[in-house]
């Protein structure tokens, strides 16, 4: 695990969004995330709460700052006020709820009707570790992920299994975007002037990455 | 892609609108729901801006309700704004149902030393209650959290149902432990939550109209009291106190601990009582330090706990972000007549202002 950092000691700021249904994990995923902790009775986030750590991508420092958002649509105004600026995205589902796993399309519009097309986003399948109550395979959600050029992985917060793995694989893939990018400008790298100035080519999000993928 | 508007918003009601000691067959709409308890009351005029939704609302048993049964709601004008046909476009009662579920599994503990009954609630009986409301998911708890959780989802069904524009919004669970903590009987519980949600049901409409006024009221008490936090406030465009906005939803619910929520919500509810009553300013004054009895004490306590750390925002904070994590992390380090205190002090001060 990387190590934490102070706060105001990173080379790079970039800002996340965790969005999906009410109670598929999100509040517990970044609460593992940042703090490694779990909690079976993590209550329901109302409007948007943020949380941060900085992991080491190469020699650059990266600091993610990650919103957690309300899942009932009913807060979506006030949420999606929040995807501003986002440069990646987790978009999770819960594996023993199909319905939430239905309701991805409409969060994957949402998500691209409020930020700039580059984002990089990434479906999590959470609750891995209900493996006796699964109600969504990996090959649909793998399928699903393809077809909409997004990254996808299984998670347990509650095993820790592959949360790390999500969260470093996103902001790994928005820092090679960013650096190369920075590369060809020849700009100063330090500085991450707005979520439109990257450029992530088709090439970068349609390979699907089967890092950590657990099987079905 | 589940279409939602293919499930009839009433068709699961059966299974879930049973009170903790009858098993109900049948599909019990909101008619039968609004007339059981529905006795007439008072019918004090209401609000202008609520009188329209509450013809949706029948008013309901004055000798439950009296305490939190807000009719006088604000009158701004911002509130006359009318949402019901978008309401809940894109939700239904299958929905709700399935985050009332979610939410009430998830319901915290607190409550049980201050309920022992429900505390000792036989296994049978709450798993009895937990079937019969199709609440899912509740292996890990205790029977008396069964119970609890199974209570919270019957209630907020036959909520949803008596108030269809509102339906369920993630917060109300908050709102509605509490007092099935300390009213027992399930029916008795509905109308004392009915008769909160008549004030607090305007947080969670969708045109988010109900939420901004209160937010407004929070900017403006510290606007009036602190020019130098306000001015902060401005210069990182946090002015609109988004960053108080969990506070208001769930009244506090977050911040402070369950035996401290009833304190607060108690005095608040007493403020509005006395208003209701027609207490006048003088008369009040001679009770309680020249603090007269407002609608919006809450708002007042809410900025009275900004403004207490008012310090660590202007010189240590220089954005949105920082102050809301600040306010989350509230939690635990409230001192609630403290912030009374602070509150009435707002009020002396500023209620001719605002």
């Amino acid at each position: 695990m990387a190590a934490y950092r102070a706060d105001d000691d990173y080379d790079y700021l970039f800002k996340l969004v965790l969005i999906g249904d009410s109670g598929v994990g999100k509040s517990n995923l970044l609460s593992r995330f940042t703090k490694n902790e779990f909690n079976l009775e993590s209550k329901s986030t109302i409007g948007v709460e943020f949380a941060t750590r900085s992991i080491r991508v190469d020699d650059k420092v990266v600091k993610a700052q990650i919103w957690d958002t309300a899942g009932q649509e009913r807060y979506r105004a006030i949420t999606s006020a929040y995807y501003r600026g986002a440069v990646g995205a987790l978009l999770v589902y819960d594996v023993t709820r199909h319905i939430t796993f239905e309701n991805v399309e409409r969060w994957l519009k949402e998500l691209r009707d409020h930020t700039d097309s580059n984002i990089v986003i990434m479906l999590v399948g959470n609750k891995a570790d209900l493996r006796h109550l699964r109600a969504v395979s990996t090959e649909e959600a793998k399928a699903f992920a393809e077809r909409e050029k997004t990254y996808f992985m299984e998670t347990s917060a509650l095993e820790s299994l592959n949360v790390e793995n999500a969260f470093t694989e996103v902001l790994t893939q928005i820092y090679h975007v960013v650096s190369r990018k920075a590369l060809e400008v020849g700009d100063d790298p330090a500085a991450l002037p707005k979520g439109q100035t990257i450029n992530v080519g088709k090439d970068d999000v349609s390979a699907l990455k089967k890092i950590g993928c657990c099987s079905a | 892609m589940v279409d939602d508007s293919d499930c009839p918003p009433h068709d699961q009601s059966h299974q879930t609108l049973v009170s903790s000691d009858s098993d109900s067959e049948g599909g019990i709409d909101k008619s039968e729901i609004t007339c059981e308890d529905n006795s007439p009351g008072e019918t004090e005029s209401s609000g202008s801006d609520t009188s329209d939704e509450d013809e949706n609302i029948p008013l309901f048993a004055s000798e439950i309700t009296e305490e939190n049964n807000i009719d006088k709601d604000d009158n701004s004008s911002a509130s006359r704004i009318k949402s019901r046909s978008k309401s809940h476009a894109d939700e239904d009662f299958a929905t709700w149902q399935r985050i009332i579920r979610v939410d009430a599994v998830r319901a915290n503990d607190e409550w049980i030393a201050y309920s022992s009954t429900q505390a000792l609630v036989s296994e049978m009986k709450a798993y009895q209650l937990a079937e019969s409301v199709g609440l899912k998911e509740y292996d890990h708890l205790e029977p008396c959290r069964i119970y609890h959780a199974a209570r919270l989802v019957a209630i907020l069904e036959a909520y949803t149902l008596y108030d269809p524009e509102i339906g369920y919004c993630q917060g109300m669970s908050d709102l509605l432990s509490p007092i099935i903590s300390v009213v027992e009987d399930d029916s008795e519980a509905f109308w004392c939550f009915a008769g909160f949600m008549k004030k607090a049901r305007h947080n969670f409409r969708l045109d988010e109209v109900g939420i901004r006024r209160q937010l407004n009221i929070v900017s403006k008490i510290i606007k009036c009291k602190d020019s130098h936090l306000y001015r902060h406030l401005e210069e990182l465009q946090a002015e609109d106190c988004f960053f108080v906005y969990r506070m208001v939803v769930v009244l506090f619910r977050r911040e402070l601990s369950f035996e401290q929520t009833l304190c607060l919500w108690e005095v608040v509810w007493a403020d509005q009582a006395a208003i209701r009553a027609g207490i006048t300013k003088t008369s009040w004054g001679r009770m309680r330090l020249r603090a007269p009895p407002t609608d919006d004490l809450l708002l007042y306590a809410i900025a009275a706990c900004v403004l207490q750390r008012r310090k660590l925002i202007i010189e240590m904070y220089s954005s949105m972000d920082e102050i809301m994590r600040e306010c989350h992390s509230m939690a635990g380090r409230l001192d609630v007549w403290k912030l009374l205190d602070d509150a009435h002090g707002l009020v002396v001060n500023l209620h001719d202002k605002i």
